[in-house]
């Protein structure tokens, strides 16, 4: 739909510097009306309806000098070769584009030019549009300040706007611009007229108006709603969802660039995001499935929206650059060019399309569009968090430490399995390996796998380079007192492979749970080290040898040692505390 | 079994050929005699053995290791010290005494040490369990051939051969493909028939002077050990491979051929270093 606005300025912008036309606006010299004028706004528009905006993938490829549209509705994809000063933005059913000296419009599901501008090469920071008109802001050369400018479908500018405050993304319903800007205000303009119609002052930081889901939508670190408690939003009255707090890898934000023009190119803030879908309820405002959604490189996470709980874990095989939350999902773009949806629920990838090609960056729009079908590929929670801890990739290391600490929480057995994977697998990075066998050490449950993993040893020849994490599983089967495991860690005591801080677990956990059988190798360990047990950790292994075998009636032999000089002190005066403790021996015990 | 060493030989192998003539061969001085000396143990070692005193349990274990295999009678007690428990010197003392007393008695207390934390104590235990011998030896030198030390790993590789085990040529062919070379020669000194095919199948594959370590043995092997058809293979599989280096094998099994050994053989030698003489670095040195 074509439509002039009869307050058009004709002028081209990048001939028209000097043409302002309001200056008025923007103002901080401005005491809060304590709702009023926005109460007016809302009692104007605030029953417009709103349309969806367009569910696009919109990807930066080449030498940022190609766009490249896919409609997620299955319709063809398309390519526009421009070169770009910033990232595309999805407004309404365009998509808005600057570089080479203009600004341009394209028509979101066909990629044809709406309209274009010159603007002497000022990048775009943000767009709104309704349908008729798009209203654009574009920071000023210099970064000192922002342009305004409104241009009609058929290409007349509508309005064009100087100020030297930072604006935000801009979006409009009803011939009105709502216009974040300062980090805290919203100031809506009347297209017609250019004059500040209304204000609303926030108590979350802004810097991006939006609709989604039939709604206006102001936000950065939160959403507040455009609905009838707006006028309180200056008293913190107004309708909110906002995600909850919790530990993250990375510095995740929901608003890329917030404060300037988001780069053509993506950066490592486009691969450590957070998504989430607000939507419109009965009270206010709600985040869509309760689920949001962070990324981290390759790995995509999912968080309860109350608690902050995690959901599920999708490790991906490349980088996620771009995406956007939905209604039942979230919707990413990978560097290769791959569109992957995921339920919400379960992390299951519900859809996979594919852009073609690489790509430098891109942008991800949904609005009314759920993912189709069921999720397939739902793996179980312990699962997904085995797949991504043990992904072999040291950019993840970060959210792996993070996600250690999930899977610890997790009682499935599996996750035992997993966490001595992780502690056994010499690719395991250094920063991880410490939490890993923390983690092992603290298991209660999965024996049978603790058992299998002491029966590995280092062996040269079978290629077998590092022993398994025998202290912190000596730690879990002594916290379990399992003595199923005791011959295995019998055998790791004569190990010389393991670490001496393994031997001395182990030998700990055999004072708990050691048995007849082990006596021989209990014996063989005591004769060997009592007398060169140079380090406190040798020393200490002997010692809690010397209590298995006094706790299977081996009184005699630990008497001995306890008695020869050529013992190690600190080992023979706890070899006789011991002995001191224990109970008299039974009539033919040793 | 004539053990040979060439360029080729690790310093592992080679410390353990020097060590391995017994402790009675060797006088004080160092020099060596050419008939062994039997020193009798002093009367009162096995008192000082067990006297619980480090000093005299020194000296004692020093008379075991003089008298070597005429101190066979003590090699239970050291063997129970051992299994009590020693301090650091006097462990690694005991365990070389018992090796030089080459007595199988004291086999199972020195293979407890083939586990320990140390490596010098591991060595020191493989060492001397390839001259005590017996099943327990073995059954232990195998085991250390995946040991984490690669001395360690050496030594049994060196061992095994020394010691005859011929059970261990399948493990040995392991380990040398697991780059631990003193296996060559110990498959070369141990083995029959296909193996001793494998062994000359891996010229190319394996380091020439690697393989060499292992073929040598076999040619110098009595013809009671390895046919002359054996050996002729070997030969004639050399002068396929056609390069300097094993010419300069060649002529050097040819200068050492014994005399009156099979006449067959020395003529395939012959014929082999005739053909290769042209190849390059023939002459010596580098190609």
């Amino acid at each position: 739909m074509k439509r002039a606005y009869p307050f058009a300025a004709a002028a081209a912008l990048a001939a028209c510097g000097g043409a302002q036309l309001q200056l008025t606006r923007f103002s901080t010299d401005w005491t809060d009306d304590g709702g009023a004028s926005i109460g007016r706004v809302y009692e104007r528009v605030g029953q417009t309806r709103i349309a969806p905006t367009a569910d696009v993938v919109v990807g930066v490829a080449g030498h940022t000098d190609k766009v490249i549209g896919l409609p997620l509705d299955g319709g063809a994809k398309w390519t526009f070769a421009h070169p770009l000063d910033a990232r595309p933005v999805v407004a309404g059913d365009v998509v808005v584009v600057s570089g080479g000296g203009e600004l341009l419009a394209l028509d979101a599901r066909t990629g044809k030019v709406v309209w274009r501008r010159s603007t002497g090469g000022l990048p775009v920071l943000g767009a709104g549009d309704d349908g008729t008109v798009t209203a654009v802001t574009l920071q000023r050369a210099g970064g000192s300040g922002s342009t305004l400018l409104a241009v009609a479908h058929d290409g007349q500018v509508v309005q064009q706007i100087e100020t030297d405050k930072p604006l935000g993304a801009p979006a409009v319903i009803g011939k009105l611009a709502f216009v974040p800007w300062a980090s805290q205000y919203v100031s809506v303009l009347d297209l017609s007229t250019g004059d500040e119609v209304g204000r609303a002052t926030l108590r979350e930081q802004v810097s991006r108006a939006f609709t989604q889901g039939g709604a206006l939508w102001f936000g950065q670190a939160a959403f507040v709603r455009f609905d009838a408690h707006i006028a309180g939003a200056s008293r913190g009255k107004a309708s909110i969802a906002r995600l909850p707090a919790r530990e993250l890898p990375g510095t995740p934000k929901l608003v890329p660039g917030a404060g300037g023009p988001v780069a053509a190119v993506s950066s490592a803030a486009d691969r450590v995001r957070l998504y989430a879908h607000p939507e419109p309820t009965s009270a206010g405002a709600a985040i869509s499935d309760d689920t949001w959604y962070a990324t981290y490189f390759r790995l995509v996470m999912a968080f309860g929206a109350h608690e902050g709980k995690l959901g599920w874990v999708h490790l991906h095989e490349s980088d996620v650059i771009g995406g956007a939350a939905a209604s039942g999902g979230v919707v990413l773009c990978d560097a290769q060019g791959k569109v992957t949806t995921l339920d919400a629920k379960t992390g299951g990838v519900v859809a996979e399309a594919d852009v073609g090609e690489p790509l430098e960056a891109c942008v991800v729009n949904v609005d009314a569009r759920r993912p189709p079908g069921a999720p397939r590929d739902v793996k179980p929670l312990a699962q997904q968090l085995a797949e991504a801890v043990l992904a072999n990739d040291l950019e993840l290391v970060v959210a792996q430490k993070l996600l250690l600490r999930e899977l610890a929480g997790v009682t499935d057995e599996g996750a035992t399995q997993t966490l001595i994977d992780l502690a056994s697998d010499p690719r395991t990075s250094p920063d991880l390996l410490p939490d890993a066998r923390r983690a092992l050490a603290e298991r209660r449950n999965g024996a049978a796998a603790l058992v299998a993993a002491l029966g590995r040893h280092y062996d040269f020849l079978r290629d077998v380079l590092r022993p398994p994490p025998v202290g912190p599983i000596a730690l879990a089967l002594a916290g379990m007192k399992d003595g199923s495991g005791a011959s295995a860690l019998a055998s790791h005591l004569l190990d010389p492979a393991d670490t001496v801080d393994d031997v001395k677990e182990a030998a700990a956990a055999l004072a708990v749970v050691a048995g007849p059988a082990q006596v021989p190798a209990l014996q063989q360990f005591l004769g060997m080290y009592r007398a060169r047990a140079e380090s406190d950790d040798l020393a200490a292994a002997v010692v809690s040898v010397g209590q298995a075998l006094v706790s299977q009636g081996q009184t005699a032999i630990v008497a001995a040692a306890a008695k020869d000089e050529s013992t190690v002190p600190y080992v023979r005066e706890r070899l006789q505390a011991l002995l001191d403790a224990a109970p008299p021996a039974a009539p033919g015990g040793k | 079994m004539r053990l040979r060493v060439f360029a080729a030989a690790t310093p592992a192998a080679l410390a353990l050929l020097v060590g391995a003539a017994p402790a009675h061969a060797r006088p004080a001085g160092g020099a060596a005699v050419d008939a062994p000396q039997v020193i009798p143990l002093p009367a009162d070692t096995l008192k000082r053995l067990k006297s619980g005193d480090p000093a005299q349990i020194k000296s004692a274990l020093d008379d075991v290791r003089v008298s070597a295999r005429a101190a066979a009678a003590a090699v239970p007690v050291v063997a129970e010290l051992l299994q009590r428990g020693l301090p650091e010197a006097l462990t690694q003392e005991a365990i070389d005494a018992i090796g030089d007393t080459e007595s199988e008695a004291g086999a199972a207390a020195v293979a407890w040490y083939t586990r320990d934390r140390s490596p010098a104590i591991r060595r020191a235990a493989v060492s001397a369990l390839a001259r005590t011998r017996g099943s327990a030896a073995v059954a232990a030198l195998r085991a250390s051939l995946s040991d984490p030390d690669a001395g360690v790993r050496g030594l049994a590789a060196t061992s095994l051969g020394s010691m005859k085990a011929k059970d261990a040529v399948r493990d040995l062919f392991v380990a040398l493909e697991h780059r631990i070379d003193e296996a060559a020669a110990s498959i070369g000194q141990l083995c029959a028939g296909a193996e001793c095919d494998r062994l000359t199948g891996l010229l190319g594959s394996v380091a020439f002077d690697v393989v060499t370590g292992g073929l040598d043995q076999v040619l110098f092997r009595p013809a009671s050990e390895v046919s002359d058809d054996l050996k002729i293979k070997i030969v004639d599989r050399l002068r396929e491979v056609g390069t300097g280096e094993a010419h300069r094998f060649l002529s050097d099994v040819q200068a050492k051929w014994p005399k009156g050994w099979s006449r067959k053989v020395k003529e395939a030698i012959d014929r082999s270093v005739q053909a290769t003489a042209a190849s390059p670095g023939a002459s010596g040195g580098a190609p």
